[in-house]
C-alpha cells in the first residue's frame, strides 16, 4: 500500500468461499497453496506460541529446561531396571537401553503431539474467538515444540550412551530424515485428533487410553522376538511399526534401513498426513462454533 | 476493498454445550436430527461494497446482528453462505485484550498481538516505546498479564491495537477504558487512527458519534440490511421507524457474542 508507512508483510486477500465460483467441490492442490502462503505469514505468530510455551513450561521450576533431557533419562532408568532384570529379556542391561531410547524417543513425540493437540483448538479459544488466526497453527506449534524438544533429548541421550556402548556408525546420518517423516505422520494424527476433540469432547479421555494400548501393541519397551516368529509379522499393521523399526534399525542396530521400510515410512507418512489435513479443512470453518 | 455478495451466516446453538459422543450416537441410533441444537440466522442475505476511503457506520438495535457482522469481516467467523472478499489489512479492535496469553509478560504479549496483526518482531520494536508511553504501563513490562488490574489491561490492549496503520478498522462501540483521563487521550488516539486507516467501519449506538465520524450508514435489522445511504438519511429513517420519543439504548448490551 502506497499509503503505509511501514508495512508489514503484505496481507493476503480474505476471500469466502476460497475458490471463488470455480467447479464444486474443494480444489485441495489450491488449499495447501493458500495455507502455506498464510502459515509463511504468520510464522511470527507460530514462533511465537513455540518460544512462549517452551518458557511457561519450565517457569519457576529449578532445573528448567534441563527436565527435558532428565525426565527420559530418569524414565529410561527406571525401564532399563524393571524390563531387563524383572522381566529377563535376553538383551542385556545397556544393550537393551539403547534399544528403549531407540523406540521411546520417538513414541514420547507422538503421545505429547498428538494428547496436546487433541486439545490445542479448545485451551486457545481465547484467540480462536476474537481474532482471526489460520488454525493449522495451533496443531503445527505442537509439533514443532515437541519435536524440537524431542530431537534434543535424542541427542543429548545419545551422547550419555556413548560410554555405555552406543556406537556413532555412517547411518545416523537418517535419523532426521526418521523424524522427519514421522513428524509427518504425527502430524495427520494430530489434525484428526484436533478435530474429533473439538467436536466431542469426550475423546479426550478416549485417546490417552488408546495411545497406551497402541503404545504397547508396538515393540518399544519389549524386542521383536519375544514374540513367536510366525506372528511377527502382524506387527506391520501397525502403522507407527514401520517407523519405530526405522529408528531401530538406525540407531540401535546402526545398519541401513532396506528401501522397503523407508518408502513404505514416507508412504504411510504421507497417507496420514493427507487423511488429517483433509478431515481438519473440511471442519476447519465450523471449529469456531464449537468453542 | 470489501465485497459482500449475499452473505450469510448462521448459528447452531447446542443447548448442552457439549454435545458428547454418547448423544451423537444415540441422536445416530434414534434417527433423530440433531435433537439438542437449535439454529437462527444471524446474517441473512448481507450485499455490501464498501471501497477505499469510506467511512461506513452500522446501527440497529441489540441482535441485530451488527457485531456479528464485524466479525465475518474480520475472518473470526467464516459465512454459512455467500461470497465474502475483504482485502488490505484488517485492524479489528472489537473486543478488548484480544490474542492476549494471561501466562505472559505485557511485552511478550505486545510481540504477540503484533505478529497476529501481521508485524513481527523488529516492527514491534519500532512500535513498543510509543505503547509503553501511551498506556502508562511501563513499569509493568515484565509483569505476567494475569497480575495486570482490569483497568491496566484495557489500557495496554488499546495502545497495542491503536498502534498499528490498518487499511480496514473495524471498530466495535467499545472502549470504556480505564480513568478520566485516559478517557480523553484515547478518544483522541481512536480519531487518529480513524484518520489513518484507508477504511472505517464503526459499529455503535451513539448517533451523534455516527454522524461526526462517518459518511456513510448503513442499518441492519434481525440480520438485514434495512438501509444503506449517507448517514444522515439513514439515522433519520432509524429514528423515524424506532419512533423519535422512544429512547435509543445507551451502552452496549451484551450482543450476539
Amino acid at each position: 500500500m502506497a499509503t503505509q508507512v511501514s508495512s508489514p508483510t503484505a496481507p493476503i486477500p480474505q476471500v469466502f468461499p476460497p475458490d471463488g465460483d470455480g467447479l464444486p467441490g474443494v480444489n485441495w492442490f489450491a488449499a495447501v497453496l493458500r495455507d502455506s502462503r498464510e502459515l509463511y505469514r504468520y510464522r511470527a505468530v507460530l514462533t511465537n506460541l513455540v518460544a512462549q510455551d517452551l518458557r511457561v513450561r519450565y517457569q519457576r521450576s529449578l532445573l528448567g529446561f534441563m527436565w527435558t533431557l532428565l525426565n527420559p533419562i530418569l524414565m529410561m532408568a527406571v525401564m532399563s531396571v524393571v524390563f531387563s532384570t524383572i522381566f529377563q529379556f535376553k538383551k542385556g542391561g545397556v544393550d537393551y537401553a539403547l534399544y528403549l531410547f531407540s523406540g521411546m524417543v520417538p513414541w514420547t513425540l507422538l503421545n505429547m503431539t498428538v494428547t496436546e493437540s487433541s486439545t490445542c483448538i479448545i485451551s486457545n479459544e481465547y484467540l480462536i474467538r476474537k481474532i482471526y488466526i489460520p488454525k493449522l497453527i495451533f496443531p503445527l506449534s505442537r509439533l514443532m515444540l515437541n519435536a524440537t524438544m524431542q530431537a534434543l533429548s535424542m541427542v543429548a541421550l545419545f551422547l550419555l550412551m556413548v560410554p555405555m556402548g552406543a556406537r556413532f556408525t555412517p547411518s545416523l546420518v537418517l535419523v532426521p530424515v526418521g523424524l522427519l517423516l514421522f513428524a509427518g505422520f504425527v502430524m495427520g494424527l494430530s489434525l484428526i485428533a484436533a478435530t474429533i476433540n473439538t467436536f466431542y469432547r469426550d475423546f479426550g479421555h478416549l485417546l490417552s487410553v488408546l495411545i497406551q494400548a497402541w503404545y504397547f501393541a508396538t515393540p518399544i519397551i519389549y524386542p521383536i522376538e519375544s514374540l513367536p516368529e510366525e506372528l511377527a509379522w502382524r506387527f506391520w499393521l501397525n502403522p507407527a511399526y514401520a517407523f519405530i523399526r526405522f529408528f531401530h534399525v538406525v540407531i540401535y542396530e546402526g545398519g541401513w534401513p532396506s528401501w522397503v521400510l523407508v518408502s513404505s515410512s514416507a508412504g504411510i507418512a504421507a497417507v496420514v498426513l493427507g487423511i488429517g489435513y483433509v478431515t481438519f479443512k473440511s471442519y476447519e470453518d465450523r471449529l469456531v462454533f464449537r468453542l | 476493498m470489501i465485497e459482500l455478495r449475499g452473505v450469510s451466516l448462521r448459528f447452531t446453538t447446542y443447548n448442552d454445550k457439549y454435545y458428547s459422543l454418547k448423544r451423537a450416537c444415540l441422536d445416530l441410533f434414534l434417527r433423530r436430527e440433531g435433537s439438542n441444537q437449535s439454529s437462527f440466522w444471524a446474517l441473512s442475505g448481507i450485499d455490501l461494497t464498501i471501497g477505499r476511503g469510506e467511512r461506513v457506520g452500522i446501527l440497529g438495535p441489540n441482535g441485530a446482528g451488527k457485531s456479528t457482522l464485524l466479525r465475518v469481516l474480520a475472518g473470526i467467523y467464516p459465512p454459512s453462505g455467500g461470497r465474502l472478499k475483504v482485502e488490505g489489512r484488517i485492524a479489528p479492535l472489537i473486543e478488548m485484550g484480544a490474542g492476549f496469553n494471561y501466562e505472559l509478560s505485557g511485552e511478550d504479549n505486545i510481540y504477540l498481538n503484533g505478529a497476529l496483526l501481521g508485524f513481527d518482531r523488529r516492527q514491534m520494536r519500532t512500535r513498543i516505546d510509543r505503547i509503553w508511553e501511551f498506556s502508562g504501563l511501563r513499569e509493568f513490562s515484565a509483569l505476567p498479564l494475569k497480575y495486570y488490574s482490569s483497568g491496566m489491561l484495557a489500557r495496554l490492549s488499546f495502545a497495542v491495537a491503536t498502534e498499528i496503520d490498518p487499511d480496514i478498522l473495524l471498530l466495535d462501540e467499545t472502549l470504556s477504558v480505564g480513568d478520566a483521563t485516559f478517557k480523553a487521550r484515547a478518544h483522541d488516539r481512536i480519531m487518529s487512527v480513524i484518520d489513518r486507516s484507508n477504511v472505517v467501519i464503526v459499529v455503535s449506538h451513539d448517533m451523534d458519534a455516527l454522524a461526526r465520524i462517518c459518511t456513510r450508514g448503513v442499518w441492519i435489522d434481525r440480520g438485514v440490511v434495512q438501509a444503506d445511504g449517507p448517514i444522515g438519511d439513514v439515522i433519520e429513517r432509524y429514528y423515524q421507524h424506532v419512533g423519535e420519543t422512544q429512547a435509543i439504548p445507551e451502552g452496549q448490551v451484551a450482543e450476539a457474542a
